[in-house]
């Protein structure tokens, strides 16, 4: 198989994954398991709307988590205020997408580690000013709580991690996707051969907040009760950047059996050691960045390789 | 006026220790060209190494400086030895995106193991002279942080000393210039690199000392100390360590200024905005030359 | 002696020498000739262990270098003066003719290292204190060359010495190479100004597009119809 058809064949079979769980909640009969899912889907939208920018067009964008806050922010007040959830979430894109749209260019005059402190500095100066202007725990009205239905969440966040897969799936094969990872090769050589690299680096950016900020609505629409400016914690960002890495940074499949790992292995870790999992974490993903800077998916691709010539 | 100049000598307090926590940071940088995001993590653990020594020992704290700067920097060797000696094997790009990624594992695993060792809660080291307040006419100076602030001036003056004096210490500027040129005049850059992460680790365990003595430690304050260092370092520029400890001054009273026009909890916010508004105007500006 | 046989060197895919052999005895001023992009610096930081070939071999009195790591390549005796001089800007000339005695060996010789230098090029030791980035090119040339000579080498190695330098300088520089020759020491020379380098050296190799094209002595290439066409032409009006 070429590397365009085996990317097809995961996008197809990710979105039968996905098909498969819309029958979860008719059959589940524990909230814990919807929640469980839950968490996986949103995981695998945040992941994938990092992969965009760092895997496609090749920066480490470290302010992702602003983006998703953004999100958040808007689309729980407006849905709070009386706006049905989807046009709230769409909203709360927008002024993710929209506040990308105006740091992008400045922003996108920093080069490699430039550009990653930036933007995570970026980040810290939403999350900060956040919390000091929005200090109050949010919560829920208690007519909202009593409606609460886990079922809702569980359908937005199916919806919204396929709409994650079939944005970047259309966008690896498009000319702009091309475009994106000539300039993550070799920025000056794609610049050279007439490739419009901020242009392109602000599409990825924008595709990729755009994501952000639904997966932040989704939080948003899904906890009872948070600090605003939690979801603007750099958690967010440095989730996604380990679940992208731990699957395969730049692939389609990869942030998806990255974020799936990294939830179970999390929610198992958790309840087995506690704290300990994030150390194992932190090893796991310095080995992967030192041995295998492909993550699972050259992991894969390799044991394939092995594998065959040991048939033959 | 009296709370505003109060405000203002606390944080040129505070930048005294900035400076310190910087100049490990910008020696890394300059020298192996490779940005460990897991520096404050660094100084954390100093924190609490020295937090460990004074309570087993019962050591004076500042005393405790002699043993945890040579214990980081052995930590810091084996460190550079288990990890960063594979991430300068790549070119310079590739290698600043690299130590990114393995800086932040290395924060991640790091801040994992202070929460267990330790407990999330935050912690400070008493001493029996820590309520000591020095008056100068209305202002009040608590006696450990000026300590601190002449410990961490003092600490770079040595470096400084060193960097300008030591072979090794020429031998490690002159990596930090051209490597490949070092190379031809017959110094070991594997070995200078080592020596400057040492040193490095060193200058953050010696912070992190500090930190504990006249603020407190816990270990989620790595990130925060991280952004101060990169924002001092973005500041000063590369190449001068005084420089760095000015920066670190610059910062602490912008600091405290802010605090006192937009309200206290901006005061983070400042620097972040400096930081961020300096990068943007001189893009790799201020950190390549 | 240093000897090259049948180098290959690349760039990633990029080709930039091809089998190239050739020799440099011991005392020997060799230059090495061509034009732009032929390899000449390729050729160079191979033997100083900056680049590692692809193929062949590069022996030093014997020694195969390949596996030898640059900064003990300097220890062995080999000096390169690279392209653009390559000085540590921001320290004193003192400093940096230090830094040239950093390996032990050429250290047991910093003092001997540093009357040498001083002896040849007087104007450094008035400006020992001074930072080599407020010097002039010319200067800076022979900070350049007493930092090679600092590591107490027995072949120095120059890459283009001349370029961007007063016509002066160039000539107290060659005054130079022939005295530090006269000493012992073997001088392989990279050089654009081709009729100095040819009235300097004993023997010269002419490299074209990674390959070696020609050799011979001196004094017959600076005679030569194909030399004179090819290298002397143009740049003979410069000199």
């Amino acid at each position: 198989m070429t590397a365009a058809r085996r990317e097809r064949a995961w996008a197809i079979g990710i979105l039968a994954g996905l098909g498969g769980l819309a029958f979860l909640p008719l059959v589940a009969r524990r909230d814990d398991v919807l929640n469980f899912v839950f968490l996986i889907l949103l995981s695998i939208t945040l992941a994938q709307s990092w992969n965009i920018v760092a895997g496609y067009a090749g920066q480490v964008n470290l302010g992702h988590a602003a983006f998703f806050g953004l999100g958040a922010l808007l689309a729980r007040s407006l849905w709070i205020g009386g706006t049905p959830i989807v046009l709230a979430m769409l909203a709360g894109a927008a002024l993710a997408t929209s506040f990308a749209l105006v740091i992008g260019a400045p922003a996108f005059r920093l080069r490699g580690a430039y550009f990653a402190i930036g933007t995570l500095a970026l980040g810290e100066i939403l999350r900060t000013t956040v919390g000091n202007v929005l200090p109050e725990i949010s919560t829920l009205p208690t007519a909202t709580i009593a409606g609460y239905r886990l079922a809702h969440r569980y359908y937005l966040a199916l919806a919204l991690a396929a709409v994650s897969v079939v944005t970047v799936a259309a966008l690896a094969g498009s000319r702009a996707g091309l475009g994106m990872q000539a300039i993550r090769e070799d920025e000056p050589a794609a610049e050279a051969s007439g490739v419009g690299a901020l242009r392109l680096k602000l599409t990825a950016l924008a595709l990729s907040t755009g994501l952000a900020g639904l997966a932040g609505g989704l939080f948003g629409y899904y906890h009872i009760s948070y600090y605003p400016s939690h979801a603007f914690s750099p958690t967010w960002t440095f989730d996604a950047l380990l679940m992208t890495f731990i699957g395969g940074v730049g692939t389609l499949h990869g942030p998806v059996l990255g974020a799936i790992l990294y939830i179970v292995l999390k929610e198992y870790l958790a309840v087995r050691w506690v704290d300990f999992h994030l150390l194992i974490f932190g090893a796991l993903f310095i080995a992967i960045v030192l041995l295998l800077p492909g993550g699972l998916v050259q992991a894969a691709t390799r044991g394939r390789r092995l594998f065959a010539r040991g048939e033959v | 006026m009296n709370v505003l100049a109060q405000q203002l000598v606390l944080g040129l307090l505070i930048g005294g220790l900035y400076g310190l926590a910087a100049a490990g940071l910008s020696l890394v940088f300059g020298v192996m060209k490779v940005l460990d995001v897991a520096h404050g993590e660094l100084i954390m653990l100093g924190g609490y190494g020295a937090f460990w020594l004074v309570a087993l020992f019962g050591l004076d704290p500042f005393a405790a400086l002699v043993l945890v700067i040579p214990l980081a920097l052995v930590g810091g060797g084996l460190l550079y030895s288990g990890l960063f000696s594979f991430v300068v094997r790549a070119d310079e790009e590739t290698r600043v995106k690299n130590s990114l990624l393995i800086g932040f594992g290395l924060a991640l695993a790091l801040h994992a193991l202070a929460v267990q060792l330790w407990t999330a809660d935050e912690r400070s080291i008493v001493t029996p002279y820590g309520g000591a307040v020095i008056m100068v006419g209305e202002l009040a100076i608590p006696l450990v942080r000026l300590l601190s602030l002449l410990l961490a001036f003092l600490l770079i003056g040595g470096l400084h000393l060193l960097l300008a004096r030591w072979r090794w210490g020429k031998a490690i500027r002159a990596t930090a210039e051209d490597w490949q040129a070092a190379l031809l005049t017959g110094i070991d850059v594997r070995r200078a690199y080592l020596l400057a992460f040492a040193i490095g680790t060193a200058l953050a365990g010696a912070a992190g000392t500090l930190v504990s003595v006249g603020y407190s430690v816990s270990p989620s304050i790595g990130l925060e100390w991280t952004l101060k260092a990169l924002i001092v370092v973005v500041l000063a520029g590369l190449g001068s360590m005084i420089g760095t400890f000015v920066g670190g001054l610059v910062l602490g009273v912008a600091e405290a200024a802010s605090a006192a026009v937009f309200g206290g909890p901006y005061r983070e916010v400042v620097g972040l905005v400096i930081f961020v508004v300096v990068l943007v105007v001189r893009p790799r500006g201020l950190f390549g030359k | 002696m240093l000897e090259l046989r049948d180098v290959d060197a690349a760039y990633g895919d990029i080709r930039v020498l091809s089998g190239v052999t050739l020799a440099v005895g011991t005392g020997e001023i060799v230059a090495l000739l061509g034009p732009n992009g032929s390899g000449k610096t390729t050729l160079l930081t191979s033997i100083a262990g900056l680049l590692r070939p692809r193929g062949g071999t590069i022996r030093w009195e014997g020694e195969d270098l390949a596996t030898v790591p640059a900064h003990l390549v300097v220890e062995r005796g080999l000096a390169l003066v690279p392209e653009g001089r390559r000085l540590f800007g921001g320290m004193t000339v003192e400093d940096n003719l230090e830094l040239g005695a950093f390996a032990p060996r050429a250290r047991r010789h910093r003092a001997e290292g540093f009357a040498r230098v001083y002896a040849l090029f007087p104007d450094l030791r008035e400006r020992r204190r001074q930072l080599v980035r407020s010097l002039s090119g010319g200067q800076q040339q022979m900070v350049a060359v007493g930092r090679a000579l600092m590591t107490n080498p027995r072949l120095l190695m120059l890459d283009e010495p001349s370029l961007g330098i007063a016509p002066r300088l160039v000539v107290s520089i060659f005054a130079a190479l022939a005295e530090i020759n006269r000493a012992g020491v073997g001088v392989f020379l990279v050089e654009q100004n081709v009729q100095a380098a040819l009235t300097l050296a004993h023997r010269a190799y002419l490299l074209e597009s990674g390959r070696i094209a020609g050799q011979g002595r001196a004094a017959d290439l600076l005679h030569d119809p194909h030399v004179r066409r090819a290298y002397l032409g143009p740049l003979a009006v410069r000199t």
